[in-house]
């Protein structure tokens, strides 16, 4: 195999789907500045599939922008499948550092974030009546990413198929988890400030009397 | 500094004062700041007790005088009481007298009133002699342990009349014009919860000691060449609020899936309470107009249920409302009956209202390129105003100015018509530019192929 330069490994890992990121493990490539990038477009492309869709798709309204949801749905969302990830296959005997789950997963989901800019240009161009266009390749690179995100797991961590099928689930399960102890944790915070907050009134007032 | 000041103060005085402010909602249902359409023009005060029901019929107003057990006339001014009916003669001489009649109705020189306190409706002649009395129907579809409760009224061409009682569920009782009962009309659903799922596993005995899903009954009605409206007070289905029934009794409007009444507590003193539609009424032109008695909003919808004006609010000043009743329309002016103030307020046309009302009906009979200046100027009373950016939009649609219509039915926040236009203009733009695009893609391709020969070699 021929040396390759960061930018070749990602096409590499893309094109060649049953063993890229295995290559790419034993070369021990991958380019955290890449992953970076890809992260931040996939934030973006979350933000402009809302608000720069053509107008016969999505009759969108500028009257508020919030930013949190698009980070859930992209970036916090990304993060916790890899610290998810890593939490779970370091129990079942995974050989993955955060750092190499955190690139493999970024160079997987490329082509999830590659459809989302095609078909960002391809709603300025289509009515409605081609909207099969934009569904198919939604669905081409979604089912792309899936397989890409299933290679990067058994690769990264050097799994047999049924355990990487295991470690996904189990990650997914983990996701669901911290998300629950996430919003519990933030009511938690909540309460404890409406506590003090109420404290510090009723101190105020009866100081004053 | 002092410049400033005085050009704030200007601005400040240049609004004119009003007893609240018009709003109106856009595209996504917030509500926004609007011009009014309607304007208080008059309240008028007789001598009423919680009057329910006004009906105009050929140059006469007839109130329905709860209270005082009795139905007033009053001439097309309003100035001058005509005539009081408060007795009627049978046949056969007896006197009989009204006990809260409720709702009244004319229809072909007869009069037709919801007697409600002594259960019976009355068709009599418009010299006090009774033609018909109706009392409650022996069937075996109408259940005997009710009383029956004549509320509304009304009769459709053939002179079948249509009456609302107020406990009964399964829409408004059909009478033939002998006065015989033919059936129920127009029953609202009931709400569909998880209960209807577990219905499925019960048995019948269980089933009959649960609490009956039973829909709500309808509040008030009107009828519009051939068509009956039904207006319902906290109905469970949002969809059952307004209804638009044929002669079938099938709801036209429950597909189009359409929100009426308020959305938001925006814009009201008396935070959000879920729409409670008193009375409907259907001008002349087919506009659809209700009142909210919760909110003392009166809405004003035309007839493709686009939101037109909202109006009224309740209020203790001069021109709102308290608890208001009825609704009537006549030509251009809307009257409010109040139950609580026992007056009866009159909206007149602004000059705002006018050029919609104008507009509006040219583009529903499919005048759209001649509504171009109208929407024009209306949008220089109110550029919030969303039913303008979709006229205009059609307009240019029709004109085949694309660019502008797509413009134009972006601001309207109407998708749809947006595909229309850009379909055309794409047309357009590629006819225009069929060739320069040509010469594009090949020199790209050309490009590509000889970068890869290149390596190749």
């Amino acid at each position: 195999m021929k040396n390759l330069t960061q930018i070749q490994w990602l096409k590499y890992t893309l094109t060649n789907i049953p063993d890229g990121f295995g290559d790419m493990y034993w070369k021990k490539s991958g380019s955290l500045k890449i992953s970076f990038v890809i992260l931040i477009l996939f934030f973006f492309g979350i933000i402009a599939e809302d608000r720069l869709y053509g107008f016969q798709f999505s009759a969108d309204y500028d009257r508020n922008f919030n930013i949190i949801p698009y980070l859930m749905k992209s970036i916090i969302l990304f993060m916790a499948w890899t610290v998810g990830n890593w939490s779970v296959c370091t129990l079942l005997d995974g050989v993955g550092t955060i750092k190499n789950i955190f690139i493999y997963s970024a160079y997987a989901i490329s082509p999830y974030v590659m459809q989302i800019y095609i078909n960002l240009i391809l709603s300025h161009i289509l009515v409605r009546d081609e909207y099969i266009f934009m569904q198919l390749t939604e669905i081409v690179g979604t089912v792309w990413s899936v397989i890409l995100i299933f290679s990067a797991v058994k690769a990264v961590h050097q799994y047999t198929l049924k355990k990487t099928f295991t470690a996904i689930i189990l990650t997914l399960v983990m996701m669901l988890i911290m998300f629950v102890i996430l919003i519990l944790f933030m009511l938690l915070i909540q309460q404890i400030l409406i506590f003090i907050a109420e404290i510090s009134t009723e101190i105020i007032y009866r100081s004053r009397a | 500094m002092k410049k400033f000041l005085v050009i704030f103060l200007c601005i400040i005085f240049a609004v004119p004062f009003k007893a609240y402010s018009a709003y109106n909602y856009d595209y996504m249902g917030n509500a926004i700041p609007s011009q009014a359409g309607y304007d208080v023009e008059n309240v008028l005060y007789f001598d009423m007790d919680e009057p329910q029901d006004i009906f105009y019929s050929s140059e006469n107003f007839y109130i329905a005088d709860t209270g005082n057990n009795r139905i007033l006339v009053l001439d097309s001014n309003l100035e001058n009481i005509v005539k009081i009916y408060d007795g009627f003669v049978f046949p056969d001489g007896t006197e009989t007298y009204l006990n809260n009649p409720e709702g009244v109705y004319i229809f072909g020189e007869k009069i037709y009133i919801a007697d409600t306190g002594n259960s019976r409706v009355i068709v009599s002649g418009l010299d006090s002699g009774i033609i018909t009395e109706i009392e409650k129907p022996v069937s075996e579809i109408y259940d005997q342990n009710k009383t029956f409760l004549p509320e509304k009224i009304l009769v459709d061409k053939s002179g079948n009349i249509y009456v609302i009682s107020g406990n009964v569920t399964t829409g408004c009782m059909m009478f033939s014009n002998q006065g015989d009962f033919i059936g129920f009309f127009g029953a609202n659903r009931s709400r569909c919860t998880a209960g209807n799922i577990r219905n499925h596993f019960v048995s019948d005995k269980k089933k009959s000691r649960r609490k009956r899903n039973i829909p709500t009954g309808i509040t008030s009605f009107d009828i519009s060449q051939d068509f009956i409206y039904t207006c319902t007070e906290n109905s469970g289905k949002t969809s059952d609020i307004i209804k638009k029934l044929n002669s079938a009794g099938k709801n036209i409007f429950s597909e189009k899936n359409i929100h009426f009444g308020d959305y938001q507590p925006e814009y009201s003193n008396s935070g959000y309470r879920p729409p409670e539609i008193s009375d409907i009424d259907i001008s002349e032109n087919g506009n659809i107009n209700f009142i909210d008695s919760a909110t003392g909003h009166i809405f004003q919808y035309d007839k493709n249920c686009r939101l037109l004006f909202i109006m009224g609010r309740i209020s203790g000043q001069s021109g709102g409302f308290d608890k208001p009743s009825a609704i009537e329309t006549v030509e251009e002016k809307i009257y409010v009956l109040d139950s609580g103030k026992n007056n009866l307020t009159v909206f007149s046309e602004t000059q705002f209202g006018k050029k919609v009302h104008n507009a509006v009906e040219l583009y529903n009979s499919g005048y759209y390129a001649e509504t171009l200046g109208l929407w024009r100027e209306i949008l220089k009373y109110d550029s919030n105003y969303t039913y303008a950016y979709t006229g205009l939009a059609y307009a240019f649609l029709r004109n085949g100015e694309y660019k502008n219509s797509m413009k134009y039915a972006r601001f309207a926040g109407d998708s749809e018509l947006y595909n229309k236009a850009f379909q055309e203009y794409r047309r357009i733009f590629l006819k225009e530019h069929s060739g320069k695009i040509l010469i594009i893609i090949l020199l790209i391709s050309g490009i590509i192929i000889i970068k890869k020969r290149g390596k190749n070699n």
